[in-house]
């Protein structure tokens, strides 16, 4: 499927990505010993030996300068160090435990964005100007005039009060996330809220975009030819309109992946984002810079994917 | 005489647009016979796509067919379901576009929108649908068909995907093609390269062509019968050899002589129409032609001409007609 050139151009974004990687986290990691204070400070003050021990054992008394390429040289090892505050806990696999849990949601999310949006923007543009239109444009505009934790209170409201009152306890959404892995209802509610500003926006440029394609001449050709209207719609012009909303799809992937902190802590998920605010509280700086780093390397991959789809979906583009 | 392929009667179609409603096509009829190759002409706006897109009920928002009928093989089209009108398109009356980069899907393999109007209208294995279309391509005279069909439209030259469209359209032998001018887009040597495809695919498979072009030139290499549009009308009708001697309707007539010739005099200047195309929103009173015709008289103001016959199987909407308008004496007030 893929051609040299295409294995080349895949070989230097990955490249480019562990630079970018290296790069954030070196900014991250400044930063953080810049701040005032230090890991330690949340800690009943043990007795002095006992602080220079642990500040020995976390190698924060040695200087900056070599403090950083110990973390580097573990970072390109995938060694993201140890947790202040969890004593012995290793952080590359915690986050990469986490990281499963954020991206269960984080599919579920994308599924909505995708699925539901380009749902409503054809049905939208094949359907222009009568109320099936309004009804999908209306549905849109509330989705991104609302933030998503706006929408996940409503959600909570319906399914985790409203659904619960109104059944008798038998069927509701349950917030708080047992075990690592959530059941398919525990994903499908956060994962609405997390994706449903971001289908709006798909909605909106698919409409668009469609409106524009339904007037092309190769979809009059297509019409000649005796297709039915289905295919012509679907095979001619839904696949030239996801074109520009293909464009798109790297930004909203940033959207989910930023979005997800807010809506992680609201619904009590221990994913990446629950972790991300509790180890800024806790000072745990290490698991702060593995964290951007990792986010990092999760947002330059979506986009690396993002454009290895454009070759998919249009044959014009080659790398 | 045989029974005609295609009949069209008292043909409007009209676009309802918010400065009103613009009367594209107004009450044309024709007949069709197999085999034959007919020839619509006349400039931009004249209503010959339309007529064009009409008989496929291709028109899209906000035109509608309003009147008339457009009979093939004893159904009225006008009337049929989206249905029966889709069973038709492609198989039995095809169409090919003026410009080949935009009527080709450019992501899709031009093989496979061959298959796909294979299939539209049969049931069969892909395997079969493909060597249908590398034949097809071969019958257009695409070299090395066998590759050239996994290649997208952006992969092919102007004029090979001219013929690829050729190809789509012949996919079923239909037995009608309408072609909406087919070699506009094209550069010269390769458009003469099209019309003797097409005056090939007429001969040898009795395919009957109708040609839509704003170009006589075009209309003289291929077409056996021509009919001239203006403003949504037909003004003038009858066989090729005909209409380019002796031209009856006075835009006919300038037409023919804004081509520039290379048997005639070099001091003679070409010829163009002065004005443009009418508003066909509010159209002119009597004959619409009237604004820029140099050789009208009182009664073309108020009196629309309709059309009669003025020759051998030749039809001219017009009360004076060049026989008369040339005539030494000055006979013209009739």
């Amino acid at each position: 499927m893929f051609t040299r050139g295409a294995l080349l151009y895949i070989g230097q974004r990955l490249v480019l990505i562990v630079f970018t990687a290296v790069a954030v986290s070196s900014i991250v990691f400044l930063g953080v010993h810049r701040l005032p204070g230090d890991a330690l400070l949340n800690e009943r003050r043990p007795d002095p030996a006992a602080e220079a021990a642990l500040l020995h054992y976390y190698h924060l008394d040695l200087p900056l300068p070599e403090q950083y390429v110990r973390y580097v040289t573990g970072l390109l090892h995938g060694d993201l160090g140890e947790s202040y505050v969890n004593r012995g806990v290793q952080i590359t696999p915690l986050l990469l435990r986490e990281a499963r849990v954020s991206a269960e949601v984080g599919a579920a999310a994308l599924v909505f964005t995708i699925g539901l949006g380009v749902l409503l923007g054809v049905i939208a543009a094949v359907r222009q100007n009568t109320w099936v239109d309004y009804l999908a444009t209306t549905t849109s505009i509330i989705g991104y005039s609302m933030p998503n934790f706006v929408i996940a209170s409503l959600l909570f409201l319906l399914f985790g009060v409203a659904l619960y009152n109104w059944t008798g306890g038998a069927l509701f959404y349950n917030s708080g996330w047992t075990g690592s892995y959530g059941t398919l209802d525990q994903i499908l509610v956060p994962g609405f809220a997390l994706g449903f500003p971001y289908a709006s926006i798909v909605a909106r440029l698919t409409r668009a975009s469609m409106l524009e394609v339904i007037r092309q001449d190769y979809v009059r050709t297509a019409r000649a030819k005796g297709l039915t209207s289905r295919v012509v719609i679907v095979r001619h012009a839904l696949r030239n309109a996801l074109i520009p909303v293909v464009t798109i799809l790297g930004p909203l992937v940033i959207g989910i992946v930023t979005g997800s902190v807010v809506i992680e802590n609201i619904f009590g998920i221990p994913g990446l984002g629950k972790e991300f605010a509790a180890s800024i509280l806790n000072r745990d700086y290490n698991i702060v810079i593995g964290l951007f780093t990792f986010y990092a390397i999760i947002i330059a991959l979506a986009n690396l994917l993002v454009d290895l789809l454009y070759t998919v979906i249009d044959p014009r583009i080659r790398y | 005489m045989t029974q005609p392929a295609l009949q069209v009667k008292d043909l409007k179609t009209q676009f309802f647009t918010d400065d009103g409603v613009v009367q594209a096509v107004d009450g044309v009829s024709f007949d069709l016979h197999p085999g034959e190759t007919l020839g619509i002409v006349g400039e931009s706006g004249c209503g010959k796509s339309v007529t064009a897109l009409s008989i496929l009920r291709l028109v899209q928002e906000p035109g509608r067919i309003v009147n008339g009928q457009i009979l093939f093989r004893g159904d009225d089209i006008v009337t049929m379901s989206d249905e029966e009108v889709r069973e038709i398109r492609g198989k039995d009356i095809a169409m090919i576009f003026q410009d080949p980069l935009s009527s080709l899907n450019p992501v899709l393999t031009v093989g496979f929108q061959i298959e796909e109007a294979i299939e539209a209208h049969r049931k069969v294995p892909s395997k079969m649908a493909l060597s249908r279309a590398v034949e097809l391509l071969k019958q257009v005279r695409i070299p090395a068909a066998e590759s050239r069909v996994h290649d997208y439209p952006h992969q092919f030259s102007g004029g090979m995907r001219q013929r690829a469209m050729i190809a789509m359209g012949l996919a079923n032998s239909p037995s009608i093609l309408i072609a909406d001018e087919p070699t506009t887009a094209l550069d010269v040597t390769v458009q003469a390269q099209i019309l003797e495809l097409l005056r090939d695919l007429n001969q040898d498979l009795n395919t009957a062509i109708i040609l839509i072009t704003h170009n006589m030139g075009v209309v003289a290499s291929l077409c056996t019968r021509v009919l001239v549009m203006y403003a949504g009308r037909v003004v003038e009708e009858g066989p090729v050899e005909r209409i380019f001697k002796e031209p009856q309707h006075p835009y006919t007539w300038s037409l023919l002589q804004s081509i520039p010739r290379l048997d005639s005099d070099r001091h003679d200047r070409l010829l163009s129409i002065e004005g443009f195309p009418p508003d066909l929103i509010r159209p002119p009173h009597g004959c619409r032609f009237n604004p820029r015709c140099q050789f009208k008289i009182d009664r073309c103001l108020h009196d629309d001409p309709p059309l009669m016959n003025v020759g051998p199987d030749q039809d001219a909407a017009c009360w004076v007609t060049m026989r008369r308008a040339l005539a030494p004496n000055g006979e013209r007030r009739g």
